[in-house]
């Protein structure tokens, strides 16, 4: 491969994998920029999607579906419907009985029940990986890597070039791009997304309006954990292997994303997850892998200090 | 003499202009208020004198300097030292496998003595063989980047909060902000801050300098707690303090700072007639022991009965400035209160 | 007073924790929990590290594992023999100590400026990039295999044996010892009120004068510089430098844990959380699990059944539950109980 295929295939593996990061990230950020919550569960919120995704294919018997078939796309919408409202219908959940009791308290109590929640997610994660169905071999191994079938086939859909770019590339942008351009819709032009923002900027300010603040704070995590499942089922179909600790990488890329870009801000999410996606792929290919995170580490620390709310963040106004 | 000089203040935050070009000069020992509707940019003054906004155009000379940082030789030696700093780190980044394994593995033998001129011989031919890969490139990048990084952080942090206070101005806020959690006492003790002597060494391993410093400053700080007249609440914690007293509390604290000038931020706020009336001998007190008050009120009787000089504010501009008596009388200041309670400016 | 009942508590840990091996030589056989108390001391001076960025200055640290790792690298590098520097305990220990003191301003020098949330998921990220460079740097690190073995410190010319457990005991007890005496100086002076002022209100702080940056950088390389000790002193007593997946995230957390459901910035209270959580960890798991193996209840085929599966199920409830009920810690300052739960805010009355 020449120099410019290479680059050309590291622009796509890394913009395919910076946008699964850019969703994750931006059900984070949205939760942060409503309660200021860091929240440590999301990356196993993200991981349990997958683990449900995988319970799906089982129920349905689509792990018997021939690869690029037509039978995989009545599966395929099955698991982008109920994926995401089983990881958003538990995201909702969790701040209900997890954080809202914490609204007024400082940040540090909400931190450490998150802390609490992301443990007893990657548990389930793991006794998830026990329960004796096939795709799960049968429970034998509970903590052992699960693969998940291949949906979509590998070709490449360019033809003869070097260049590789698969139908799993090409699903990653169909699914991702209309989701984010809702997503921004959402946010911009209706009430509720106007609700939303204004509970981000000023909650008492928006609770003397009227807005019924808690109920928007659930929807909040209902539409993140939404997104992360929408990323879990994604990021099955692309890589094709599960295992309960993926979480805690996926959080992190997530965070890190979302601080670059700036917390709290969207399109600061998708851009940091983008970047990231991009410095990881390029890392890879042109320096050593092991020092990829590394390098991403650095990528961060260099923005936050040259501007130290992100790329795309407004610096906190406090009143005085 | 002039403690302090605002020439042509602007701020500007984004679209909305705050302050708009206001002057105004205080003299040392005077008491001023600075008075204005609601929105008319007192506390954003305020605000830009100790250091909390960058004036976006104008000048405030407090003692006849601009409070801010000097970029002096200490600021540049750090700066280099931080760009050193950087630059040995991007070398080891980039080097320290083969170095350790030239240098180190290469000529240790296992339990023998080792030489460390060997080593140091080996690290420095390490370095000869491709002194541009290996060593200048990335020294300099290193410094580039460490020296880039600290300026940025450093210039941000020019015209910082502390470096007012440290000049000798002191302040209270609107929306009060005690250490909630800490005692009168210890809030008082925290204002002293900046001149206390007691290190790091000191503190730790509890040296004479530390219990002589301990007693003295908490005598001094207790001096002060009776000078606002908390003594009785020494030991409270502050949030458990009632309103009134909170107020005090915070003054007291600024004054702990031994400052030139002592901002006052609404203290007048919700108080009745004769906790205002104490108030004001309170400013009388400090006036005369030497320090000067600079003060935002909307509480007029208070503003009437100790104010040396009045500037009147309205959308960010002076509208009016003088004693007490013509401010009361001039038209475009009683336009700027007109439709709100005052109405015509009280006296008493 | 309550001041008095705090003054009392890690006074008391320390001498009751000083008599245990005493007991056990009285009572043989009975206590077997003497050697299990050591990886408390270890977890309890990690807190303190932690306690000082987080709980006094308000810093919050997800990533001090890795001043952890750190030291117990740089311990393992200075006295293993496989290099030539061979230092002897008390060198080696004080060479860590300066090191860990300089990581620690290494992280703290370009994320000073930076806002709470976004530092916690900077110290995130280097608690991950510090496993990594420690696997990766494999000549020197010997990557997953650590650096062993190391030799027994030799202190005042006795050379301790792995066999023999209370002079390691006595060592870590009274390093801890020290430790405690130091924080709580440090508590109780300028600097602790200095450190408290920043966390409670940073902008409130500057204003009086004090330099936030400074203060700031003091808690990173003074709360490094004591992690970097406790991993020093693990290693010793692991005669390894353990491997980089040892000092991961897990280790991070814990040591949150212990600062927080101890009683945020609170020497005492840190020690009663390395106890509950470390106790939790090592006694209560231990005796569970055996009395199931005994029993015959753990079947290795089925994941449901062993207990060790639904440890972290344990965790995770035990701390939102806790939040939910004690958000305070369990021995709180009565200042942080003030700041979780606010009183009515005090509303001035509108201005006449």
């Amino acid at each position: 491969m020449s120099g410019a295929e290479i680059f050309l295939q590291q622009l796509i593996i890394g913009l395919s994998n910076g946008m699964i990061i850019a969703l994750i990230a931006l059900g984070y950020t949205m939760v942060y920029g409503i309660i200021e919550l860091i929240n440590f569960a999301h990356g196993d919120l993200f991981m349990l999607g997958c683990f449900a995704a995988l319970t799906l294919m089982g129920l349905f018997g689509l792990d018997h579906v021939a690869t690029g078939s037509s039978g995989v796309w009545p599966g395929l919408l099955l698991m982008l419907i109920v994926v995401p409202l089983f990881c958003g219908g538990l995201n909702w959940v969790v701040d209900r009985f997890a954080y809202r009791h914490l609204r007024e308290s400082t940040k540090l109590a909400p931190l450490v029940s998150a802390i609490g929640v992301s443990f007893v997610f990657m548990n389930l994660g793991l006794l998830w990986g026990g329960v004796p169905m096939k795709v799960f071999g049968f429970g034998r191994a509970a903590a052992a890597p699960k693969d998940f079938p291949e949906l979509l086939s590998n070709t490449n859909l360019l033809g003869q070039s070097t260049v590789q770019f698969s139908g799993k590339d090409l699903m990653v942008f169909v699914v991702t791009l209309p989701l984010m351009a809702l997503l921004t819709w959402y946010v911009k032009s209706t009430r509720a997304g106007k609700a939303m923002r204004a509970v981000a900027q000023d909650r008492l300010a928006a609770q003397l309006m009227g807005i019924p603040v808690d109920r928007v704070i659930g929807q909040t995590f209902l539409i993140g954990g939404a997104l992360a499942g929408v990323a879990s089922v994604v990021f099955a179909i692309y890589n094709n292997t599960i295992y309960y600790q993926m979480g805690y990488r996926a959080g992190i890329d997530a965070f890190t994303a979302a601080v670059l870009g700036g917390i709290g801000s969207l399109p600061g999410a998708v851009l940091g997850g983008l970047v990231i996606g991009l410095a990881r792929a390029f890392c890879d290919q042109y320096i050593e892998t092991r020092w990829t995170n590394v390098l991403v580490f650095a990528v961060l620390i260099l923005v936050l200090v040259f501007r130290p709310s992100g790329l795309l963040g407004a610096p906190a106004k406090e009143k005085v | 003499m002039n403690i302090l000089e605002i020439s042509d203040l602007t701020v500007r935050f984004g679209g909305l202009t705050a302050v708009n070009a206001v002057s105004l000069d205080v003299s040392e020992k005077q008491i001023v208020s600075v008075i204005g509707p609601n929105g008319a940019g007192k506390t954003t003054l305020f605000n830009a004198i100790t250091g909390l906004h960058e004036p976006t155009a104008g000048r405030i000379c407090f003692n006849g300097t601009e409070a801010c940082r000097p970029f002096g030789l200490a600021t540049a030696m750090m700066l280099i030292l931080i760009g050193l700093i950087a630059a040995l780190s991007a070398l080891l980044v980039v080097n320290v496998e083969p170095l350790w394994d030239t240098a180190i593995t290469a000529n240790y033998v296992y339990q023998q003595p080792f030489s460390w001129v060997k080593a140091a011989r080996a690290a420095s031919h390490y370095f000869a063989e491709q002194p541009g890969r290996r060593f200048i490139v990335p020294f300099l990048i290193g410094a580039l980047t460490g020296l880039a990084g600290a300026y940025a952080i450093w210039s941000r942090t020019r015209r910082a909060p502390e470096v007012a206070a440290r000049a000798g101005i002191a302040r209270t806020f609107q929306n009060i902000r005690l250490f909630n959690q800490m005692t009168a006492l210890d809030n008082v003790l925290l204002g002293m801050d900046s001149r206390l002597h007691t290190r790091f060494w000191h503190a730790a391993l509890r040296l004479s300098l530390y219990w002589r410093e301990r007693e003295e400053s908490r005598q001094q700080a207790m001096e002060i707690l009776r000078f606002v007249n908390l003594l009785e609440d020494a030991h409270q914690l502050a949030e458990n303090l009632s309103y009134g007293h909170q107020r005090r509390l915070e003054i007291a604290r600024a004054l702990a700072m031994q400052p030139r000038l002592l901002l006052l931020d609404e203290p007048a706020a919700g108080m009745n007639p004769a906790e205002a009336q104490d108030l004001m001998k309170l400013i009388h007190d400090i006036r005369n022991r030497g320090i000067t008050v600079l003060l935002i009120e909307h509480h007029m009787p208070v503003v009437m009965g100790i104010s040396d000089r009045i500037a009147v504010l309205d959308h960010g501009e002076k509208i009016a400035e003088g004693s007490p008596n013509e401010v009361r009388g001039d038209p475009r200041v009683i336009e700027a209160y007109l439709g709100k309670e005052h109405g015509d400016i009280p006296t008493a | 007073m309550a001041t008095q009942r705090r003054i009392l508590f890690h006074w008391l840990f320390l001498l009751v924790a000083a008599l245990i091996p005493v007991v056990e030589l009285a009572l043989p056989g009975r206590l077997h929990f003497g050697d299990l108390l050591r990886p408390i001391f270890i977890m309890a001076m990690l807190g303190l590290g932690l306690n000082i960025l987080t709980g006094f200055t308000g810093l919050l640290n997800l990533g001090v594992a890795a001043f952890m790792a750190v030291g117990a690298y740089s311990y393992a590098i200075l006295t293993c023999d496989i290099y030539p520097f061979r230092l002897g305990f008390w060198p080696a220990t004080l060479v860590t100590v300066l090191v860990g003191l300089t990581v620690g301003l290494l992280l703290g020098l370009p994320t000073i400026r930076l806002r709470g949330d976004y530092l916690a998921i900077v110290t995130l990220g280097f608690g991950e990039i510090v496993e990594d460079v420690l696997k990766n740097l494999d000549s020197i690190t010997k990557g997953t295999q650590g650096i062993n073995p190391l030799p027994s410190p030799s202190v005042f010319g006795y050379r301790f044996r792995p066999e023999t457990y209370q002079p390691w005991y006595y060592l870590f007890l009274g390093i801890l010892a020290l430790l405690v005496l130091l924080n709580r100086n440090l508590h109780r002076s300028r600097i602790g009120r200095a450190w408290i002022s920043i966390r409670e209100d940073e902008l409130a702080s500057s204003c009086m004068g004090i330099n936030p940056m400074k203060m700031k950088l003091l808690a990173f390389a003074l709360g490094a510089a004591q992690c970097s000790l406790a991993g020093a002193l693990w290693a010793s007593y692991l005669g390894s430098s353990g491997e980089p997946g040892n000092y991961d995230f897990q280790v991070s957390i814990i040591a949150v844990c212990i600062v927080i459901v101890g009683g945020m910035g609170n020497v005492g209270g840190v020690l009663l959380g390395a106890l509950v959580i470390m106790g939790f960890n090592s006694i209560v798991l231990e005796t569970v699990t055996n009395f199931l193996k005994a029993h015959q209840l753990i079947s290795s085929s089925n994941v449901f059944t062993s207990p060790g599966n639904w440890k972290y199920m344990l965790y995770g409830l035990a701390l939102i539950l806790m939040m939910r009920f004690r958000p305070e810690g369990l021995l709180p300052s009565k200042q942080l109980k003030a700041e979780l739960h606010p009183p009515e805010p005090n509303v001035p009355p509108p201005a006449s």
